[in-house]
């Protein structure tokens, strides 16, 4: 767990600095929707770029405007920082209005500040819909950005390579799925923490190592027989993109609830399917990661999202929902109201509530939502079980 | 949201009162003047068009025209669309639609309505929306929700693509009340041939999707007259557009409102093409008299607007450019980029043609002319690219002669102020004195009006200006 605690919590890993050392290149995504096969199939060290560690926000006020979510500031902010130097390269994703802006934020801070443009970086241009013509954009895309790592980096990415690449990643993705399976069961043995922290070092480590050391920490859990779940409510968090491991601690720090399930960006939503091993990989790969998309930004797919939370909570029997929305991030924001509407609406408690990314300054006014949050789950747990049986005619 | 202020159906409050408006220059000028003492809470907004001559009083009449249609689509047995402004109406006309666009109707309540949208912006804030979503549809789209409003039938929205923030107040719309949702999307270049299929696949995507709703076929007869209309329009614009490069200017701030609003509501009717016509006819004879188009008989400044203008209480910042003595150059909504225009010969892929021949090519040159309205065109991708933002305000600011160049947005609009900073420091490099202001467009409890009229005047006399 250590490596993977490791890998979540610092921006460049041990992992990172060995890959670097054996003279490999590392190169930087932004978002869920760039396919990490390709670069696995290159040798080259995918990473997602994160905002931890962030100490300000001088560098990144310089370039975005005062109405952008924390999260890309707090990218553009390490990058502005240097913290980002063991990047060969960097792939920008439309993602969402700030995301596309990092493009022209970093680039324009690389006027000011020499030396954090990576010489490789490009712009990864993904459609917001998923019928034929935006699949076909996707894959066209997909094929431009292989051609291009090609040229840049002298490799060469073949079909071949990308099948054993998608083949490699879905032993990964099977062992997250055992693991949330584990986390479906009445006793829960291991933390939301943990498996998180697990997942987002997925997207950093390199991954024959990750799917090496993941099966060696799930056959470790399958013996667990700790409940951690007794007495504790189960609870999910969704919302906005999140790698803060220190948000799911403060939520199982209350040592009230227990996280059994996340759909956020770098949770296993993204990790969880499995990419078809026939085929055209290409193809695959633009299902995969365009076709299944959960993310609001694919507008007017809400039923559908709808649909999956609704069968996570019931996989994880998860009693509340957590939604979380970082300030300015308006497509969680809003369809967060709706999935508390009508979550709510069947009986599912939900809290809402809106935060800004980076260091947890709110923490104390987060956690007193939160325990009252809790302590509401409570009390409808309280007045369920004192409400006389209903007779079925 | 007060209940006082949910007694009243917004939709036919807001369209009796311009209906009644646009009869106040009907009569006697002592009528009009005695008639102006009556309605003080609107006397603002309805002097300023009365005072911009025939093409104001017109601009009024096809505002009430607007609403009359969203009132009377029921009786009618049409059905209304939810859209947004820079989704031509266009093929919803051909198609017997009556469009209802959200930032149109926010604009229009925030002119005449003396206390704003606010109620209304502050709805969709209770049953959901984030308060920092943009406030251009969340005024209209408050009183939507609250029920106040014509029944829309389904909704459709362009900005996937260009602006996440406009598409997902749309989505919202659709998955709140349950209804119809189309969106055409749009990829980070313009003008290339893959985009170019892409806007043509998703149009026709689209127009599968009007016909499953309405239950009927596109009337391609329809269309063409339609698109033989716009392309009279755009000719009327192309006019107007260059008698805005001359020095002075005898266009008056107002009439820029007027050129895209009206296109926004309008597009391919015969009283757009009437509007237009009239301030062609108002301004060639300005031209031929020598006088500038502002009321103060002296230009001396010009501004162009990079982005839009600002719509709170009565005609505040069109009157400011007016006292001021300031040309409006245009903003990203005025032109229309169409290929014959003299501003898009060095932007190259920016401009699309109108082609009647078949039922393809109509379809295409719909798609590709919707591909090039504001903000669909300009900043879809990163600002510094071909045709995006720097380069199209670049060769606008410089055709147009801009002295200065003004941005204003609300705090909504993440695309834009993700980016507005390394903007303007761009075109402060290019010799363009920048100013960003920071108020709301559609929302004064931002920036009051009068904070932002000092920050402006203080912009123009630091810079030396004015």
């Amino acid at each position: 767990m250590k490596i993977f605690n490791d890998a979540a919590t610092q921006v460049q890993c041990e992992s990172i600095t060995q890959w670097k050392k054996e003279g490999k290149p590392v190169v930087g995504y932004t978002c869920s929707y760039a396919p990490a096969e390709i670069f696995y199939a290159a040798d080259i060290l995918p990473v997602r770029l994160r905002g931890i560690e962030t100490e300000g926000m001088e560098v990144a006020d310089t370039y975005f405007g005062p109405f952008i979510c924390s999260f890309p500031k707090c990218i553009l902010q390490l990058a502005g920082k240097g913290k980002f130097s063991f990047l060969d390269g960097a792939i920008i994703t439309p993602g969402c209005d700030g995301m596309r802006r990092l493009d022209e934020c970093w680039r324009k801070a690389g006027e000011d500040f020499d030396g954090i443009v990576p010489d490789y970086f490009y712009y990864f241009d993904v459609p917001h819909k998923s019928e034929n013509h935006g699949m076909a954009w996707y894959i066209e895309e997909v094929k431009e950005l292989i051609k291009s790592l090609e040229n840049h980096f002298n490799v060469s990415i073949t079909n071949e390579k990308l099948k054993t690449a998608i083949k490699v990643f879905n032993k990964g993705r099977r062992i997250l799925k055992e693991i949330e399976d584990l986390r479906g069961k009445d006793d829960v043995v291991v933390s939301g923490t943990d498996v998180f922290a697990a997942t987002v070092a997925g997207t950093v480590i390199p991954r024959d190592e990750y799917t090496k050391e993941l099966k060696k920490w799930a056959t470790a859990l399958k013996k667990r027989k700790t409940s951690l779940s007794k007495e504790k409510k189960r609870v999910m968090l969704v919302g906005s993109v999140s790698d803060e491991i220190d948000l799911f601690q403060l939520i199982e720090n209350t040592d009230k609830a227990i996280i059994v399930g996340e759909n956020l960006c770098f949770g296993i939503r993204y990790q969880g399917n499995e990419i078809s091993e026939d085929g055209d990989p290409l193809e695959s790969l633009a299902a995969h990661y365009l076709g299944a998309s959960v993310c609001p930004r694919m507008f007017g797919k809400y039923k559908e999202r709808l649909k999956i939370l609704k069968d996570r909570i019931d996989h994880t029997k998860a009693e509340g929902v957590i939604m979380q929305n970082i300030r300015f991030c308006d497509l969680h924001g809003a369809e967060n109201a709706l999935f508390e509407r009508d979550l709510e609406a069947i009986g599912i408690p939900c809290l809402r509530v809106e935060r800004e990314y980076g260091p947890h300054i709110d923490a104390g006014r987060m956690k007193l939502r939160i325990n009252a949050f809790l302590e509401r789950i409570d009390a409808k747990s309280d007045q369920k079980s004192t409400e006389p049986l209903s007779v079925s005619a | 949201m007060r209940p006082e202020i949910k007694e009243y159906n917004y939709d036919w409050l807001m369209g009796h009162a311009v209906a009644a408006a646009a009869k106040v220059p009907a009569g006697m000028q002592k009528e009009t003047e005695l008639t102006l003492r009556y309605i003080p809470n609107f006397r603002g907004v309805a002097e300023s068009f009365i005072n911009a001559g025939p093409p104001g009083i017109q601009f009024m009449g096809l505002l009430a025209k607007y609403y009359e249609n969203i009132l009377a689509a029921r009786d009618q047995g049409k059905m209304i669309v939810g859209t947004t402004f820079c989704n031509t109406p266009a093929i919803l006309y051909a198609m017997d639609i009556v469009p209802a666009t959200f930032e149109v109707l926010t604009a229009i309540g925030c002119l005449i309505w003396k206390r704003g949208m606010f109620d209304y912006m502050d709805y969709c804030c209770e049953v959901g929306m984030p308060e920092t979503s943009c406030s251009s549809q969340r005024g209209f789209l408050g009183a939507y929700l609250a029920g106040l409003c014509e029944k829309i039938d389904f909704v459709i929205c362009d900005t996937p693509g260009v602006c996440d923030t406009n598409a997902n107040a749309f989505a919202f719309a659709s998955a709140y009340l349950d209804k119809p949702f189309f969106q055409l999307n749009y990829p980070s270049s313009i003008g290339d041939d893959r985009s170019q299929t892409y806007h043509i696949d998703d149009y026709k995507a689209m127009i599968r999707f009007i016909e499953k709703q309405c239950g009927k076929k596109l009337d391609y007869d329809r269309l063409a007259e339609i698109l033989k209309e716009i392309d009279k329009q755009d000719a009327l614009t192309a006019d107007m557009e260059d008698m805005l490069m001359l020095v002075p200017t005898p266009i008056p701030p107002i009439f820029n409102v007027i050129i895209y609003a009206s296109r926004f509501c309008f597009a391919g009717h015969k009283i757009y093409t009437e509007i237009l016509e009239t301030m062609v006819e108002t301004s060639k004879q300005r031209v031929a008299a020598g006088v500038p188009g502002s009321a103060s008989g002296e230009e001396k400044l010009r501004a162009f607007m990079c982005y839009i203008d600002h719509y709170t209480v009565d005609m505040n910042f069109y009157d400011y450019l007016e006292e001021r003595g300031v040309a409006h150059t245009g903003s990203i909504l005025t032109r229309n980029f169409r290929d014959d225009n003299k501003y898009v010969q060095d932007l190259e892929g920016s401009s699309y043609g109108i082609d009647t021949s078949t039922p393809d090519a109509m379809l295409d040159s719909i798609a590709q002319m919707n591909a090039r309205y504001p903000m669909v065109r300009s900043i879809r991708g990163p600002y510094d690219k071909h045709g995006m933002w720097l380069e199209e305000s670049l060769a606008l600011a410089k055709m147009y002669n801009a002295d200065c160049i003004l941005y204003n947005g609300t705090p909504g609009c993440r695309n834009t102020w993700g980016m507005i900073k390394p903007f303007a420091r761009d075109m402060e490099k290019y010799g363009y004195p920048t100013h960003i202001m920071n108020d709301d467009a559609f929302d004064d409890r931002v920036e009051s009006w009068d904070a932002t009229k000092e920050r402006l005047d203080e912009f123009f006399h630091v810079r030396g200006l004015l």
